[in-house]
């Protein structure tokens, strides 16, 4: 057994998870959203098995450092964190149609660690700048914020569904049918931001306090951090619009979405496309 | 005069202090540090011409674009931002202090029915059984009841977490915290580098930017430069022995690495990169006659050439100069006449490699590691740890922790003959779980209260 079989079983795993959470909320049929968190629960049992499985490996090849060290381990861990929100999220409200998003998140970041080129599987040594305790603190509060802003982007797809349909007087929206209340999403969704936004705050001191240890620094405007912070930002205006008159609603809704996808450019995009306009500049 | 100018004075506070300005500005930092990382940083004037037409970078130029964050306006957004949130807490936290230290008010249950989350039972008992019981049941469930109000029925409060609401005002107070402890870090403190060879010591650190240095107030050595590698070839670590000397007394003696610095008074030392430089080269001079000198010269050392009154010095040392490898600049002294400076090949005995008058060959040139130290000095430091840590409670003291009120009054029944127990609370967030814990209270005593 090794970790990267558990690893491409949990990347099935969480496909089969997605269609059965999918296909319940469609077909209006209950069975299938339970198997959907049977087989949401199981991957992920798989997957802690498969990442604790390669941290140990990592030990017998010499390097002994947490699988959280590059691209590939960090998407893991985002999918597993996913996954885990998720599922405490559904046992903690009882509302079991909310999890196609997140399924499909944790799928989708399984599938591009395994099958892009763009992302190396190999377990590799750590570089001298790596090499911190911090590491697991930084990578870890910061992916379990970004894994709450998916989760909260679900939540407010579906609440901007849910409230067209409820206005709608003809309710053929099969998908709406499940769906908690309107108010209930909103609640739900602001529970996720007030999540996400302490550990992103929590991601960002904790890269700070370590950039300052290793490179001198607490904070250089590099892309990354910056990012960060624009996505900060975003997630802060949402906190403040909530209370204002009239921003309560879909106007939320959208700004959790445009913070998504800041969480996204910070992710993918600092890593794929900054970095090619950084190496002209310098 | 002074009405008109307290009027004004409330017109910008209004406009300060509002919400709707805390949003344009986190709109406006956050579309400008996006501009920040689309549009290369730090890149000059002329540099940019290359990529942009005039006009732009001309707009570029004018805005400070190409040194963002540090330019003007982006400081005034920041600025704005603190006044924005300075403003907020000085007109809002005196009400939310006012209205945590005012005393009850007197209720009845005519009063409590009002609230969005009330019940009210009538149980047939006598005041004092009532009390006991709802004592016990609220007791266990939400906390003890305070007894306030007229001592002619009974009116009691349970309550938790009046602090929660000045949690949201640490958050503030927390943020400006680290931009003050920023501001300190720029204006007090130093941050610039310093290469040192093996075996060489130093006191001099060349700041970042400018052409300046800062000299330290003791001196630092370079003991022994290490790099290991894991079999992949990737780098493993990189290790300086440092050594510090205090009026001539080595007071410390420390390896640093990278993640792993020391600081000494205040002042810390980061292991950034390293390289190579030349320690010293043997040469060998060829005068017109065809007489052969040899000379040793230490790297930036001036040694008189033997039998002349010249001087040598070598100046600069290149490891590849425009891909003829290794190189010497070389300076040549005489009195009375102007220094001349050539560079001289190493890897390369060409017929150029002359000074004055002499053919020069270099014999052997020692070269020897150095490790390039990033040298820092921020007493603003503190206040950003002090910041982030009490930013990192106030946040989740903010989102977790609530101000949870149960009022209570025992009144008797127009008869007489019962005690009509009525209770509302409210809380100051998660409204739906107090709803469920209040729910099961009311059916606790309901139970308990009737039998």
């Amino acid at each position: 057994m090794t970790s990267s079989f558990l690893l491409s079983l949990t990347t099935f795993a969480y496909l089969l998870c997605t269609v059965l959470y999918l296909s319940g909320t469609v077909f209006r049929f209950k069975p299938l959203l339970t198997a959907g968190t049977v087989s949401g629960l199981a991957a992920l049992l798989v997957q802690t098995a498969g990442v604790g499985l390669r941290w140990v490996e990592s030990y017998r090849m010499g390097y002994g450092h947490a699988p959280l060290s590059n691209m590939y381990e960090s998407l893991v861990f985002a999918s597993w964190a996913i996954m885990l929100i998720y599922l405490v999220f559904e046992w903690r409200t009882k509302q079991r149609a909310l999890g196609v998003f997140p399924a499909l998140f944790s799928f989708l970041a399984m599938a591009y660690a395994s099958f892009s080129k763009d992302v190396d599987s190999k377990i590799q040594p750590l570089v001298p700048a790596l090499k911190s305790n911090w590491l697991i603190a930084h990578v870890m509060t910061c992916f379990l914020g970004y894994a709450a802003f998916a989760v909260s982007f679900g939540l407010s797809v579906l609440y901007v569904v849910k409230k067209r349909s409820t206005g709608n007087p003809k309710p053929q929206g099969a998908l709406a049918a499940f769906l908690p209340s309107v108010p209930q999403l909103e609640w739900f969704n602001y529970q996720m931001v007030l999540f996400g936004f302490l550990w992103l705050s929590v991601g960002i001191i904790t890269g700070s306090i370590w950039a300052n240890s290793a490179w001198g620094t607490y904070w250089s405007w590099d892309p990354k951090e910056t990012w960060s912070l624009i996505t900060w930002l975003i997630y802060a205006a949402l906190l403040h619009a909530r209370n204002m008159q009239g921003w309560k609603g879909e106007r939320v809704a959208w700004l959790s979405m445009i913070g998504f996808g800041c969480v996204l450019f910070t992710y993918f995009g600092v890593n794929f496309l900054l970095s090619g306009l950084h190496s002209y500049a310098r | 005069m002074p009405k008109e100018n307290s009027a004004s004075t409330g017109v910008t506070m209004g406009w300060l202090s509002s919400l709707k300005l805390t949003l344009v500005l986190f709109f406006a930092l956050a579309a400008s540090s996006v501009i920040g990382t689309l549009l290369p940083q730090g890149v000059s004037a002329p540099e940019l011409r290359g990529h942009f037409s005039p006009a732009v970078v001309s707009l570029i130029d004018l805005l400070g674009l190409n040194n963002l964050y540090h330019s003007i306006w982006f400081r005034v957004l920041l600025l704005l931002l603190c006044l924005n949130m300075v403003a907020c807490t000085v007109e809002r936290l005196p009400k939310t202090v006012r209205l945590m230290r005012r005393p009850e008010d007197p209720f009845d249950s005519r009063k409590l029915s009002k609230f969005g989350c009330s019940a009210s039972i009538a149980a047939p008992l006598s005041q004092e059984q009532a009390q006991s019981i709802v004592e016990t049941a609220v007791g266990e469930s939400f906390g003890p009841l305070r007894r306030i109000g007229p001592p002619d029925h009974y009116c009691a409060i349970s309550e938790k977490g009046r602090w929660s609401r000045l949690m949201v005002y640490g958050v503030h107070v927390s943020v400006l915290i680290v931009l003050v402890g920023a501001l300190v870090g720029s204006y007090v403190g130093f941050k610039g580098t310093m290469n040192l060879a093996v075996g060489e010591s130093s006191d001099i650190v060349l700041l970042a930017g400018e052409r300046e240095v800062e000299e330290l107030p003791f001196t630092v050595r370079c003991d022994k430069f290490d790099i290991s590698f894991y079999d992949t070839g990737a780098p493993k670590m990189f290790k300086a022995d440092l050594a510090i000397i205090d009026k001539g007394v080595e007071v410390l003696k420390e390896p640093v690495v990278v993640n792993g610095p020391l600081t000494y008074q205040g002042i810390t030392f980061y292991q950034a990169s390293y390289g190579t430089t030349l320690k010293g080269a043997a040469i060998e001079l060829t005068d017109e006659s065809g007489t052969t000198i040899a000379m040793d010269l230490p790297y930036r050392e001036s040694v008189t050439i033997p039998g002349t009154r010249e001087r040598l010095t070598i100046t600069e040392y290149e490891p590849d100069l425009m891909r003829f490898g290794q190189a010497l600049e070389i300076k040549s002294e005489k009195e009375g006449q102007r220094p001349s400076i050539q560079w001289i090949l190493v890897d390369r005995p060409f017929h150029g490699n002359r000074i004055e008058n002499y053919q020069v060959r270099v014999v052997r040139a020692e070269r020897v590691r150095y490790t390039g130290l990033e040298v820092k000095k921020d007493p603003g430091v503190w206040l950003v740890w002090a910041g982030f840590t009490f930013m990192t409670l106030a946040i989740g003291l903010t989102f977790y922790s609530s101000h949870r009120k149960l009022w209570v009054c025992i009144e008797p029944d127009e008869k007489g003959k019962k005690s009509v127990v009525s209770f509302a609370g409210r809380m100051s967030r998660n409204a739906q779980a107090f709803e469920e814990k209040f729910e099961s209270l009311r059916t606790r005593l309901q139970k308990e209260l009737i039998q």
